[in-house]
């Protein structure tokens, strides 16, 4: 199946993995998904240091700045001279960088430093860099962090690879047999069912997302087993996985039920006896009253709400739910499955894209809609929606369930779309 | 470190500038970059987003095409999008990548322009310079382009240059009743509004970025210009208002921040100099005002500070025993406080207290 040039397809005659033919891109103003400033704040005390040009550090200055967060955020400009001169690019890094380290009150324990697409264009001796700032700085642990969006289409995001150096300073610590760690993600975990087995089991749980100090960061290190729920996640998990030679578990939240029972009895967890049974019974019930509660009312799905926009709109679709549209750009590998299933059965559903030069000029559908992430929000006009990023920490039937009653929820209470979408990372504390 | 910052946002950058400049008047701006600048701007620079269609899209630019200096795929991906949208005009901007491998953007402009028979134009940014000077640039690029020569004159018509959301809240600009303003460049405009700007006979650049079109203006059409706010109806050029040393300043965009000392001049007697924190200056300042490029230098210019009138960002780097007076301003602090941007057209709002 060839790719769409227009906006939107629908599921029986778009392609996979990607829908749409590349093109020039739009941006919509809705900012809820986090960047790499969020990510890298996740690090207790970690100071973080971007050099780059002006346009390209305003956006990652002023998103520390919404985040009440300057005090632990500095720049280095680079300017035309730095790419002329031999040398100048690899001068001016390691020069501003210790520069923004002196004037600082307090040395931090960690900094994650930001070059950018320009050190790479330019053969910059990344590894000389950090030679030296070792030598000037050797009580602080540099995390190699880049912001390089040149290679987003190609291998790996800069989101993911952050992802992967913030966990490459994880020491290898003594396994603690009862100490179970959430990793890779930025929600924390809620309304899980591995979070409670792990808490029926009597384990320690500590999650990459929610550590408060430096020290709960580091002893993510006497992990005996990891979890990992967010893909852009999977990398670092699995390189600490294996650096520090530990199992780990990759599943995302799935809205397939079956596929559920399957990820927890694999698990190796003690599960109680009807637990299954009850969270399926769970699920069945709450998308009952959810479909009673908004009838024929037309859901839009977009893919920053949860890992597998497609296992939702399979799971609503065959509950009834009257789903229209899902908003995405590409389709992750492991939802082949779904799609292939969706394309038979449901053809006619609608795959947008969010970012075609068609978007800017929306025309809304009249009538109520209740749209299931931010950005299905705004592109449907709709004050009725689940805000929600990244699954929010769900996962299993409680999860599913939960997730449910979001959108129960958004049926009924609107929300302010101009005020709540336009704010960057949601979860972290915004200024504006 | 002059490049270093520690605690003070950099400016919002030329690409920005130039898009919030050119965001009205129908045409579509292309920003030759692989990601973030759209977002950037859109989130942090442009007020307007939300609310208000504009045309202005990324290339996506990946690696592979950078490094081979593939073209081919921009021009066929700006085609595209013309046909679909329809817009007035194309214009391009530059991004680090392109700037560093040499993109020939005015060949590509000839090229877009024979393909879809729009005007086409580029707007010399690199990201690396700040939003005055992509501002600038945008008006120059489209003026020289797209304005045509006018037999039509309006009597005292007059022409407003240099005026977007990244340094103005309003347009609600009161002259004096011999005048009309003609057009606007460009906030609360139209196409065929700024298109009337021959038909003006004075132009007021009312900011660093429209001095560079109100020159060519000058030359190609004969048309003066001064330099400043216009007070109680009163258009006046504000470098004709002398003003001494003191260790009052106002920290900012050189052509506002002059015209509200010029007030406060004429109003209380009182000097304040600026410190001009934006890249355009030349011709913009009195030997008592200063050129400071970047936190540090800011920083070393206010040490002596008595009284400060500036963006609350630089209250960080400003001593404390100096009267700090906020006057935010969106190019530098953003969102964080724009529900608190005075009208800068009325300076009683916001100068009290001096």
């Amino acid at each position: 199946m060839p790719t769409s040039s227009d906006e939107k397809v629908r599921i029986g005659q778009a392609s996979f993995p990607k829908p749409f033919t590349n093109g020039l891109e739009f941006n919509a103003p809705v900012h809820g998904t986090w960047n790499i400033v969020h990510i890298g704040f996740r690090i207790p005390e970690a100071h973080q240091i971007y050099i780059c040009a002006d346009n390209c550090l305003r956006g990652v200055v002023m998103t520390a700045a919404e985040m009440g967060e300057l005090g632990r955020f500095s720049s280095v400009v680079l300017e035309e001279d730095d790419m002329t001169h031999s040398g100048r690019i690899e001068e001016t890094t390691i020069e501003g960088v210790t520069d923004c380290l002196n004037k600082l009150p307090k040395t931090p324990p960690v900094v994650i430093i930001f070059p950018v697409c320009v050190h790479k264009f330019m053969g910059c001796d990344i590894d000389f860099i950090y030679r030296e700032l070792g030598k000037r700085f050797p009580d602080v642990t540099f995390v190699r962090g880049f912001m390089d969006p040149v290679m987003q289409k190609r291998g790996t995001t800069p989101d993911q690879r952050l992802r992967k150096a913030m966990s490459d300073i994880i020491p290898d610590m003594e396994v603690n047999a009862d100490t179970v760690s959430f990793v890779g993600s930025d929600m924390p975990a809620n309304s899980n069912d591995f979070q409670t087995l792990l808490e029926l089991g009597g384990k320690t749980i500590r999650d990459t997302a929610a550590c408060k100090t430096l020290d709960e960061y580091l002893a993510i290190g006497e992990s005996s087993l990891f979890i990992c729920q967010y893909p852009a996640g999977l990398m670092a998990t699995k390189t600490i996985s294996k650096r520090l030679g530990r199992e780990f578990i990759y599943a995302p939240l799935s809205f397939n039920l079956e596929t559920v029972r399957e990820e927890l009895t694999a698990s190796g967890f003690a599960i109680p006896d009807g637990f299954i049974e009850n969270g399926i019974n769970a699920c069945s019930s709450e998308v009952e009253k959810l479909r009673d509660l908004i009838g024929d009312t037309p859901v839009a799905i977009d893919y920053t709400v949860a890992p597998k926009p497609l296992s939702l709109a399979r799971f609503l679709l065959d509950n009834g739910i009257n789903v229209k549209t899902v908003y995405l750009d590409v389709i992750d590998g492991s939802e082949e499955e779904d799609f292939n299933y969706l394309s038979s059965e449901y053809p006619e559903l609608v795959l947008h894209s969010t970012i075609h030069v068609g978007d800017r000029r929306l025309v809304r559908s009249e009538g109520k809609v209740l749209a299931v992430g931010q950005k299905a929000a705004w592109f449907e006009g709709t004050e009725y929606f689940v805000n929600m990023i990244e699954g929010g920490g769900l996962y299993g039937y409680a999860g599913i369930t939960e997730f449910i009653k979001h959108m129960e929820d958004a049926f009924v209470n609107a929300k302010d779309l101009r005020d709540i979408v336009p704010r960057k990372g949601l979860g972290c504390r915004s200024c504006i | 470190m002059k490049k270093t910052y520690r605690i003070l946002p950099v400016y919002t950058g030329d690409v920005s500038g130039a898009a919030s400049a050119l965001y009205e008047l129908g045409g579509m701006s292309v920003i030759h970059d692989p990601s973030g600048c759209n977002s950037t701007y859109n989130t942090h620079d442009e007020v307007r987003w939300f609310d208000q269609e504009s045309l202005i899209y990324i290339s996506g630019l990946n690696d592979i095409d950078a490094i081979t200096g593939n073209d081919d795929k921009f021009i066929k991906d700006i085609c595209y999008a013309a046909d679909k949208m329809k817009p007035l005009f194309i214009a391009l901007a530059n991004s680090p990548l392109p700037y560093l491998n040499g993109t020939d953007f005015r060949g590509i402009c000839k090229v877009l322009e024979e393909k879809t028979g729009l005007p086409c134009f580029y707007v010399n940014t690199n990201a690396m310079h700040d939003y005055s000077k992509g501002q600038s640039e945008a008006f120059l690029s489209f003026a020289k382009r797209m304005l045509k020569s006018s037999n039509k004159k309006v009597k005292n018509g007059v022409n407003i240059i240099g005026m977007t959301p990244l340094d103005f809240t309003s347009t609600d600009i009161y002259i004096s009743d011999s005048h009309e303003i003609v057009s606007n460049w460009a906030l609360n405009t139209s196409f065929e509004n700024v298109m009337r700007a021959a038909e003006a006979e004075l132009n007021v650049a009312v900011s660093s970025s429209g001095i560079a079109v109100c020159e060519y203006m000058k030359d190609a059409f004969g048309i003066p210009y001064v330099k400043g706010l216009p007070w109680n109806g009163k258009i006046q050029d504000y470098m004709d208002v002398q003003r001494s040393a003191s260790k009052n300043y106002i920290v900012g965009e050189p052509v506002v921040s002059g015209s509200i000392a010029a007030y406060i001049k004429q109003q209380t007697g009182i000097d304040y100099n600026v410190i001009a924190s934006t890249e355009i200056t030349d011709g913009l300042l009195l030997d008592c005002d200063k050129r400071c490029h970047g936190e540090e230098e800011i920083e070393e210019a206010l040490k002596d500070a008595e009284v400060i009138i500036a963006d609350p960002m630089v209250k960080y780097i400003a001593p404390q025993s100096a009267k700090f007076i906020e006057l935010p301003h969106f190019a530098m602090s953003g969102r964080l406080f724009r529900k608190q941007i005075p009208n800068l057209m009325n300076p009683e709002e916001y100068i009290h207290g001096t």
